[in-house]
């Protein structure tokens, strides 16, 4: 069985048209099969077609009965709420695609400011390589980077008083960061970072997290 | 490799014993129906009436044309294809145009949300894979020491300021409106640094975008239009740059009085990434 896409479009080929309705329409009814028997609900589905001579009721004229006498007992607000035509269905569709691309579509951004961040840090590119449009996102990313750190920064200050002062200490030294030349010896900061790293005291530890499964 | 979901497995054709996993199943499978019933309707042009239970005894219903319709004539209500008056024919036949419409536009979306989907799981991968370069600072945030933490800021400090000279030299350069202004952030220029003073020389676009809506009347002159097959961000983009292209047409031109400006717009900026 080849799976191929199907332009969601009415078939104007009469054969075609009437294979595909003998195809979904068994494949919806086992579907609605599946639905009922799997979450033990009343199902009922009626299809009428040009191609049947009588309307097809699933799961039987008597269910479909009981089903529709259900739904009857019903106060119409009740069963208005949720009722929906193709209109209805495909704008909510719709929205709801949107939404999600939209969301998708901003992590995505962000994901790669992210990346043209840390390639300024690491002398890969430099702001001025930076497109125009990206100028702002990534600003946004170096951002929100910096209110995280700075929230990190006071939560390790509150718990470790002691080491306030090498906070300045650090600081201090970092005042002439390679970055500045631009286009410069690109392993600069880290080589930099590096050396600091070893020479401090390795005893402090690092919280021990799986830092590959922590996501930023 | 870590997988997402368990996969494809053979179920027991028996009502789901955990409560939470069938209330999971009835939503899933519920959508699925429903969005077959609808292929179904706009495929072959049938009728047809879904109408779920949830197990909270909710009543769910999918119908086309719709639900009343058709539950009438499965009652006997109405008998099958009536001598249908002209107006009902029209309106059917409206109808369905208003459905392609939004099948196609439904189609358009779906499509979008598959190229960003798969952007999404690309831009993972690639960070994943890019063992080599990593840079200690490229680790989560909440591993680093105290020491670690006042570097990347200060070097991310650094960073800010030439990422925001380059922005403001920009402005300068082509002295037109570069809008910053989206629903996202309340504005690049103006966050504070630790002490919290409002940094002056980063209010520099907000200034310029105030000066620059009411001094450049002509926004055409060096203003960047997007060519639209290499904005991935389709309208959101062209609004951002091109404010004009949706809107204040009557925006008069001062060069074009005098015959200076021919409005061409710059070439379009290349983007970088190659998803067109």
């Amino acid at each position: 069985m080849t799976r191929q896409k199907v332009k969601m479009a009415y078939i104007e080929n009469e054969s075609s048209r009437k294979a595909t309705y003998k195809k979904r329409k068994n494949g919806i009814l086992k579907k609605a099969n599946e639905l009922a028997t799997l979450c033990g609900v009343p199902v009922g589905v009626i299809i009428d077609s040009a191609y049947d001579l009588s309307p097809e009721v699933w799961p039987s004229r008597e269910e479909m009965d009981k089903v529709v006498s259900q739904w009857q007992r019903l106060p119409v607000m009740d069963r208005t709420k949720k009722m929906l035509n193709q209109q209805s269905y495909l704008q909510q569709r719709i929205s709801k695609e949107t939404e999600t691309c939209k969301k998708l579509t901003k992590e995505n951004k962000e994901l790669e400011m992210k990346e043209v961040m840390f390639d300024c840090l690491s002398g890969k590119t430099s702001p001025s390589r930076i497109e125009i449009s990206d100028l702002r996102g990534c600003g946004n990313v170096i951002e929100q980077y910096l209110k995280n750190l700075k929230r990190r920064i006071e939560i390790l200050s509150k718990n470790d008083g002691a080491s306030s002062s090498s906070v300045h200490a650090a600081a201090t030294t970092s005042a002439a960061m390679p970055i500045v030349e631009m286009g410069s010896s690109s392993t600069a900061f880290s080589d930099m970072i590096r050396q600091q790293q070893i020479q401090s005291n390795m005893n402090q530890t690092v919280r021990g997290l799986d830092l590959n499964q922590q996501q930023w | 490799m870590m997988r997402k979901n368990k996969g494809r497995q053979k179920i027991k054709m028996a009502k789901m014993k955990n409560e939470s996993n069938l209330q999971v199943t009835f939503s899933k499978r519920k959508s699925g129906l429903f969005k077959k019933a609808s292929e179904l309707c706009t495929l072959c042009g049938t009728e047809i009436v879904v109408i779920v239970f949830s197990p909270g005894r909710k009543v769910f219903s999918f119908g086309h044309p719709n639900v009343d319709v058709v539950i009438d004539r499965f009652l006997n209500i109405n008998p099958r294809h009536p001598h249908q008056n002209i107006n009902l024919q029209l309106n059917e036949a409206r109808q369905n145009y208003v459905v392609q419409d939004l099948n196609d536009h439904l189609a358009q979306v779906t499509e979008q949300l598959e190229v960003e989907k798969k952007r999404n799981e690309d831009l993972k991968q690639k960070r994943k894979d890019d063992k080599r370069s990593k840079n200690w600072w490229e680790d989560p945030v909440e591993g680093f020491n105290l020491r670690q933490l006042t570097e990347f800021k200060s070097g991310l400090k650094i960073l800010k300021k030439k990422v925001t000279t380059e922005a403001s030299k920009y402005l300068q350069a082509t002295g037109h409106n570069f809008y910053f202004g989206s629903s996202s952030n309340a504005g690049f220029g103006t966050f504070d640094d630790d002490e919290g003073n409002n940094n002056s020389d980063l209010d520099l676009f907000n200034h310029r975008r105030l000066v620059g809506m009411k001094t450049f009347s002509c926004n055409h002159q060096n203003m960047i239009i997007p060519h639209p097959s290499t904005t991935p961000y389709g309208n959101a983009v062209i609004e951002r740059f091109a404010p004009e292209h949706n809107q204040n047409k009557n925006q008069y031109c001062l060069k074009q009085e005098r015959c200076e400006c021919d409005h061409q717009p710059d070439p379009p900026p290349h983007f970088r990434h190659h998803y067109y």
